[in-house]
């Protein structure tokens, strides 16, 4: 059974905007896959199924054999752990260490327990030091590893991230993909990011217009630029 | 921005600082009480008061400029305020400036309603100065206050460092293209800055509530940390409750 099966997902926005049609596909447990597509081809609309934040108008979305619905919103976000493209959107708490420990007290966890384990993942990710920090002290790159902080503390079964490498300068850059190699958690990426990409997942799922155009292996289409040209993914200069 | 340093005197060891911030917030809530609470003309009291503020200030090593400075924009904005006193109360004129009388009542309505005003936003700026908006929030969800007030203020202050970016990055850009000579298109380029910023908070507002949901939040902000409230800091809060208590009743008992 894949751990993350989307089936038939359709959704339209309430302006009558179509942001997914008919997109279906399935990731098994562990593996590493780029989400790719250009501007407004519907990836950040597709994550947010992943976690319940939108629930599907017409298809389905399973984590570890568990569908996305109203009821099961608790469930499904315990396994999935999703960072958004702007951190600053994800560390609301004035200190880093509240921010971390958010997610395991909604779990139910007492304080002195999402405490150790937001102290122990900040240190994990070269963030200890900085746990009565507010996140406008940070740099870009910090701010970064502090939201993939957020839901790491949670043991997610599933990374879902939207653009981690916006805005990150190159050491950024690589500081983060050195992290996520080491990861064992199976890992949905959505980038633009090609070269990012490649050094993490060997698969890629492409969306365009809210429909899927291409589900294989990551360097098939990398050497295809009439395809990546096509969609949006290539820019010739 | 010079709310970025508003808590600089968190950090400095003190007094102040080594009480719990919970007890800090009680201690300046009875001070802000006292002072409002005097009876009326009771100068002697209101100046042992506003002493015992400036006594806690260098007690918690804020120099004496730095605390006037912080208090100087609400005192103005009270002293604007209390103006109408010094017009409006009846009473025996004592003097005349141009058409203006001023009356031995107004005159002591103002006098009071300044004192009260620098006693307490002097207490009030002691504590923002010695205890950071966090800590401040935390007293505040451990006095009971409702949740939707608490995290309404720990957000608002999280994010006010993020508009204030994007509203300097928005006059940044509008400057650079040579926007706003002359006052008239400087305030409507202000007015634009103002609403673009406003629109971008609301989307981002809504991105933010989307971030917390999909870490579980169910409408309530669970805390980390409880402050640790020792047997000192009771006894401290205790004796400044008690002067400040005695001051007032002695204001009573002038009569």
């Amino acid at each position: 059974m894949p751990l993350l099966e989307v089936t038939d997902l359709k959704y339209r926005y309430p302006d009558g905007t179509h942001a997914l049609s008919g997109v279906s596909f399935a990731v098994e447990r562990g593996e590493k896959v780029a989400l790719l597509g250009p501007m407004g081809a519907g990836k950040s609309t597709l994550l947010l199924h992943l976690n319940g934040l939108l629930l599907p108008a017409s298809g389905s979305v399973t984590i570890d054999g568990i569908a996305v619905s109203g009821g099961t919103l608790r469930e499904v976000r315990k396994r999935v752990g999703l960072v958004f493209q702007d951190p600053d959107d994800q560390l609301f708490l004035p200190s880093l260490l509240e921010d971390v420990a958010f997610g395991p007290l909604n779990e139910g966890r007492d304080p002195e327990d999402a405490e150790l384990l937001a102290r122990g993942v900040l240190q994990s990710l070269g963030l200890g030091g900085n746990e009565l920090r507010a996140a406008h002290h940070l740099s870009g790159g910090e701010k970064r590893l502090a939201a993939l902080a957020t839901v790491l503390v949670s043991h997610p079964l599933v990374l879902v991230l939207d653009e981690p490498t916006s805005n990150l300068d190159a050491r950024g850059k690589r500081r983060l993909v050195g992290l996520l190699r080491q990861r064992e958690e199976t890992l949905l990426v959505a980038t633009h990011d090609l070269t990012m990409a490649r050094a993490l997942c060997e698969r890629a799922v492409v969306m365009a217009d809210g429909a899927l155009v291409h589900d294989g292996r990551l360097e098939h289409i990398v050497s295809n630029r009439e395809f990546l040209d096509h969609h949006g993914l290539w820019a010739d200069l | 921005m010079s709310f970025r340093h508003l808590d600089q005197f968190a950090q400095v060891y003190s007094p102040i600082t080594a009480i719990a911030p919970v007890l800090r917030v009680i201690g300046t809530v009875a001070v802000a009480l006292a002072a409002a609470t005097l009876r009326l003309g009771a100068w002697a009291q209101l100046g042992t008061l506003a002493g015992l503020v400036l006594v806690l200030a260098v007690v918690a090593r804020i120099p004496l400029p730095t605390l006037l400075l912080r208090m100087l924009g609400p005192l103005v904005f009270v002293l604007f305020a209390s103006v109408a006193l010094l017009i409006l109360v009846p009473g025996e004129v004592v003097a005349r400036v141009g058409w203006i009388s001023l009356t031995d009542n107004g005159l002591l309505r103002f006098g009071s309603a300044l004192g009260r005003a620098f006693t307490a936003l002097a207490a009030a700026v002691i504590l923002v100065s010695t205890t950071t908006f966090p800590e401040i929030v935390q007293a505040l969800r451990e006095l009971r206050l409702p949740h939707a007030v608490t995290t309404a203020l720990g957000l608002a202050y999280r994010f006010l460092y993020v508009i204030v970016d994007e509203l300097e990055r928005l006059q940044r850009a509008a400057r650079s293209r040579n926007a706003g000579a002359g006052a008239a298109k400087r305030r409507r380029l202000l007015v634009s800055v103002v609403a673009a910023v406003l629109r971008r908070s609301l989307v981002r507002s809504e991105r933010t509530h989307r971030a917390m949901l999909a870490r579980g939040f169910q409408g309530e902000i669970v805390s980390l940390h409880r402050s640790r409230v020792d047997a000192r800091s009771i006894a401290l809060l205790s004796l400044l409750v008690l002067v400040v208590g005695a001051v007032t009743l002695s204001s009573y008992m002038d009569l």
